[in-house]
């Protein structure tokens, strides 16, 4: 499978996982602009998760029309086993290089 | 917040839907609109409208829509025309070119056919505009130009100029580094080895070759033209004159003076100007008197000036003291509004309408008329492919269905066959541009300006050409192609009928008469020509040209050469004159009737017996008098015409005398019958028969012998005997006359080849149409077959429509041949000409008729002999 996760894509992912069932687009712009306090624009938001998705880490499905949208459905977005463990690689990896670390990291 | 959503800006929606096509965007619009409805309540509108373009922008350049256009197209090649398509399409292109040979070969060549005139336009057009390109000062050069204004309010512009116009920019404007006046009219007969040759040139201000980069080959440029009296020649006019010998310092001797070569140059190339010599203008200040031009400021035909300005100078600064200077012109010619303006050297050729202009005579009308002539040959070629392309449907529409059905959209369809036709005519470029290079060498001989073109084949020539082939190739399959790609699927595969490509539609049928109409046209120009031709050959011009031997003769004692040439047996009489009837005149001179008004004659020098040698018919009165000249009275013969115009100028008709230009005095004693002394292209002119034997050029000899080749060596022997010197030459009259109709056998010439094109074309047309109507009705003819029809039944049933047509094509063509060649063309190219014969129209229609017949009759043969039973099983 092509390509790391980038740290971009890692917010997105992580984010997903925080919003489970509730994942899709406004939601998860929403909340990273909260969070993370970024700019972020749709286009952008929806590039990486069409990314995620190419590579395998999240899938998606359509969920009930809506009235707020103009009668519109949703897509929810969901993380794959593939996407958790690829996400457990990466903390343990981190992980370590913190337990690791000579320099002393605490505030 | 209100009730109903807030309506997100309507443009941005549009600009996605419009961008987004058919991908798949429920998810983003909603994400956009649920968005905008946040913002809208917590920022207020302007503020989430803002943010709204925002996202929409963000959308449109995002990986994503990008990715879910390309899912949304069910094939692959969709969305970008990929190589490998391409591939395809060239690949069934050729695949199509070698199934269907006859409607390939048929297409290529009448392409090839009509495109090869355009070619040779083009070359030309180009040339033209190519002009002075390689002039190392071309930016800063500029022609002075003359605009005139008449009582009637006309504004004439001609290319001349006053020459005082010259000095005074060189005198009164420091901007102006140097000027070239050149006056045009310096043709000069050179003598050489006992005869003459005539050149034609100009006289041009020292300046000259500082000006303009024409390059000497020997002699010093600045100094070429600047004593009165020298010369400086071209290099094919030094070959000509002085072969091996150094030029420079030699005397050519005129009947202006004797000129000293002081220079010779290199051929002209790429210009505007057309000259042979270059004389110092000095030469011209002494030669004429009267009116010095340096300072007039009547004279503007014939003049030119050229100003060369000082670098980074502007064209309005030089037009700005234009205007002044019209001021001081105006003043000189007071009924006229005068208003003097400068072109670019770039621009001088070619014009939109000049007058007087100097060199090559190309201005863009003649340019125009010439295009639509390569046009009106390639046009019938383009309806051709046209034609045929879709007469072919009922075979590709299988083709183009199966696509349809696979997925290909309308614009694939298109571009598939787009890319067909222009591949058929960039083969059809390659097949035209041997015919073009032929043709180019033929028509460049008939241009008396090709001397100084530069249409050797460069670049952007063959650029030019693509990109032409291109274009055509273009034109030629749009139509075929929108056909083809609204082709509904479903019904081409069922096989149903294209009613369209069994019977033949009406604009089809249009295309063909035109092109039928204009075949004939040319075809009866060229028998009217041919027919005219022939005429002037044969006719009796009003004088004998038959065994009639001119020798030219200058150097040489003349009494002493008629008298021993005149004792050859075989001679049965002998004269002389100073030019040969039957061929253009130049001399014209003035002659004054009535002491105050001149008009311009044409004279001619005779020896004795002249009119008699040649049968002349007199009107009035005698001519055997005219050596009976007295000093104080010249006994004179005139033509008809001639009395008609002095009639106008009161003239004493019972004295019958007048004065010539040269100031004796004349008296009349015969009027000849008006007879075309010049050829019948020519107005006849007043004419004067002057008695003189020493201004005569040749000697006519009236033969009468079996063994011409001998009597002839036998003369030459005799002027061998009278003067060694002297050059002989001798070439019988018929021979001379028949060499000043060159022009017409030119025409001729010109009108076959373009009349062979047009036939050609239109033949190949109804050979194509015929064959694939005739295959299209394969099963019909069959069954008819089989019913029982006879075989000149299928032949009227399969030749029907087409005869129909042609008969058609020349019920237009004939009135209009008729009142274009007798009533226009011919009038102008032959004023004394016989006009159109029935005969010439009945076999232009004979031969139109029988090769059209011959191509409809070969393809139906085709089907109407073969077995029916195959033929029903064909399908």
């Amino acid at each position: 499978m092509k390509g790391f996760i980038g740290e971009f894509e890692e917010l997105v992912l992580l984010t997903i996982c925080n919003l489970n069932k509730e994942a899709y687009g406004v939601a998860i712009l929403n909340d990273i602009i909260k969070r993370a306090n970024r700019k972020l624009s749709i286009g952008a938001l929806h590039s990486t998760l069409t990314r995620l998705e190419e590579k395998g880490y999240i899938t998606s499905y359509l969920g009930e029309p809506t009235n707020e949208r103009g009668g519109r459905r949703k897509r929810y977005f969901e993380p794959t086993q593939r996407a958790i463990q690829e996400l457990n690689n990466m903390k343990a990896l981190r992980d370590e290089l913190w337990a690791g670390s000579k320099v002393n990291l605490s505030l | 917040m209100k009730s109903g959503n807030p309506h997100p800006p309507k443009l941005a929606d549009r600009l996605l839907q419009w961008f987004a096509g058919s991908a798949y965007m429920e998810d983003l619009l909603g994400d956009l609109e649920e968005t905008y409805a946040i913002d809208h309540s917590e920022k207020g509108k302007r503020k989430a409208d803002i943010i709204y373009w925002q996202h929409v922008l963000s959308i449109i350049l995002s990986y994503a829509l990008k990715r879910r256009k390309k899912n949304a197209s069910y094939s692959s090649y969709f969305s970008d025309h990929s190589l490998s398509m391409f591939n395809n399409y060239f690949k069934i292109a050729f695949r199509n070119f070698s199934k269907h040979k006859f409607f390939t070969i048929i297409n290529i060549i009448g392409l090839a056919l009509g495109m090869s005139i355009s070619l040779l336009v083009l070359s030309i057009t180009l040339a033209i505009y190519k002009s002075d390109d390689l002039q190392a000062n071309k930016d800063r050069i500029f022609q002075i130009n003359t605009s005139i204004v008449d009582e009637e309010l006309n504004t004439k512009t001609y290319g001349s100029t006053f020459h005082a116009v010259g000095n005074h920019l060189e005198g009164k404007y420091p901007f102006v580094e140097s000027v070239v006046k050149i006056k045009n009219g310096f043709n000069p007969e050179i003598k050489h080895q006992g005869g003459e040759m005539k050149f034609h040139g100009y006289f041009a201000d020292p300046s000259f070759f500082e000006v303009f980069s024409f390059q000497m080959i020997s002699g010093n440029p600045q100094t070429a033209l600047l004593k009165p009296f020298s010369i400086v020649l071209t290099q094919s006019v030094a070959n000509k004159l002085f072969r091996d010998q150094d030029p420079i310092g030699q005397v050519v001797e005129t009947k202006m003076g004797s000129f000293s070569v002081t220079g010779v140059m290199e051929d002209l190339k790429q210009t505007h100007f057309l000259f042979d010599v270059l004389a110092s203008y000095q030469s011209f200040d002494q030669l004429e008197t009267i009116t010095n031009l340096k300072t007039d400021w009547n004279n503007y035909r014939d003049n030119y000036v050229y100003a060369l300005l000082k670098p980074e100078t502007t064209q309005s600064t030089l037009t700005e003291s234009l205007v002044q200077t019209s001021g001081i012109a105006s003043e000189f010619n007071p009924n006229q509004t005068i208003k003097l303006e400068s072109v670019a050297l770039k621009d001088v050729v070619p014009r939109w309408n000049i007058s007087n202009a100097l060199g090559i005579g190309w201005d863009q009308p003649s340019l125009i008329l010439f295009m639509s002539i390569g046009l009106l040959i390639l046009l019938p070629a383009v309806f051709n492919y046209t034609n045929l392309s879709i007469a072919r449907a009922l075979k590709r529409g299988k083709e183009i269905g199966i696509r349809k059905v696979v997925g290909a959209e309308k614009r694939q369809i298109k571009a598939q066959f787009i890319i067909e036709t222009v591949l058929l005519s960039v083969i059809s470029l390659v097949a035209s541009f041997f015919i073009f290079i032929q043709l180019q060498r033929e028509f460049l001989d008939l241009l008396r300006a090709s001397a100084v073109m530069d249409t050797s084949i460069d670049f952007a020539l063959i650029g030019t050409f693509i990109l032409f082939a291109v274009i055509i190739g273009l034109l030629a399959g749009l139509f075929p192609a929108t056909y083809f790609s609204r082709l509904n699927p479903i019904h081409t595969l069922k096989g149903g009928s294209l009613n369209q490509s069994a019977s033949i539609s009406h604009i089809k049928k249009g295309l063909f008469v035109f092109q039928f109409f204009m075949s004939l046209v040319f075809i009866i120009g060229v028998s009217t020509l041919t027919k005219e031709y022939a005429y002037v050959l044969n006719k009796n011009h009003g004088f004998e040209s038959e065994n009639t031997l001119a020798i030219p003769f200058i150097d040489i004692d003349k009494q002493l050469a008629i008298n021993e040439l005149g004792s050859h047996p075989d001679v049965k009489s002998i004269t002389t004159t100073s030019s040969l009837p039957g061929i253009p005149l130049s001399t014209m001179t003035g002659v004054t009737p009535n002491e105050i008004d001149t008009f311009s004659v044409k004279q001619i020098f005779i020896g004795d017996d002249f009119i008699e040698n040649l049968n002349m018919k007199l009107a009035w009165g005698d001519s055997k008098d005219l050596n009976r000249s007295t000093k104080n009275q010249e006994l004179v013969v005139v033509n008809e015409t001639f009395m008609k115009s002095a009639r106008v100028f009161n003239f004493r008709q019972d004295s019958l005398t007048f004065t010539s230009e040269d100031g004796s005095r004349c008296k009349i004693v015969g009027i000849l019958k008006d007879f075309n002394f010049e050829p019948l292209d020519q107005m006849i002119q007043p004419l004067v028969l002057r008695h003189s034997i020493s201004e005569s050029k040749y000697a006519l000899l009236t033969i009468h012998s079996s063994e011409i080749k001998k009597t002839i060596d036998e003369l030459n022997a005799i002027w061998a005997g009278i003067d060694q010197t002297a050059h002989f030459e001798s070439s019988f009259l018929d021979d001379e006359i028949e060499q000043a109709y060159h022009f017409l056998a030119v025409q001729i010439k010109f009108f076959s080849f373009l009349s062979a094109f047009a036939i050609s074309i239109s033949c190949l047309g109804l050979l194509g149409m015929v064959s694939y109507t005739t295959e299209n009705r394969t099963k019909e003819i069959a069954i008819r077959k089989i019913m029982g029809a006879s075989n000149k039944n299928l032949y009227y049933l399969l030749t029907n429509d087409f005869v129909k047509l042609i008969l058609i094509s020349s019920a237009i063509a004939i009135p209009f041949s008729y009142f274009f060649y007798d009533k226009l063309f011919l009038y102008f190219v032959l004023r004394y000409g016989n006009g159109l014969g029935v005969i010439e129209v009945l076999v232009s229609i004979v031969f139109l008729f029988l090769v059209g017949f011959a191509s409809i009759f070969w393809q139906t043969s085709k089907v109407a002999k073969t077995n029916p039973a195959r033929n029903l099983r064909y399908e």
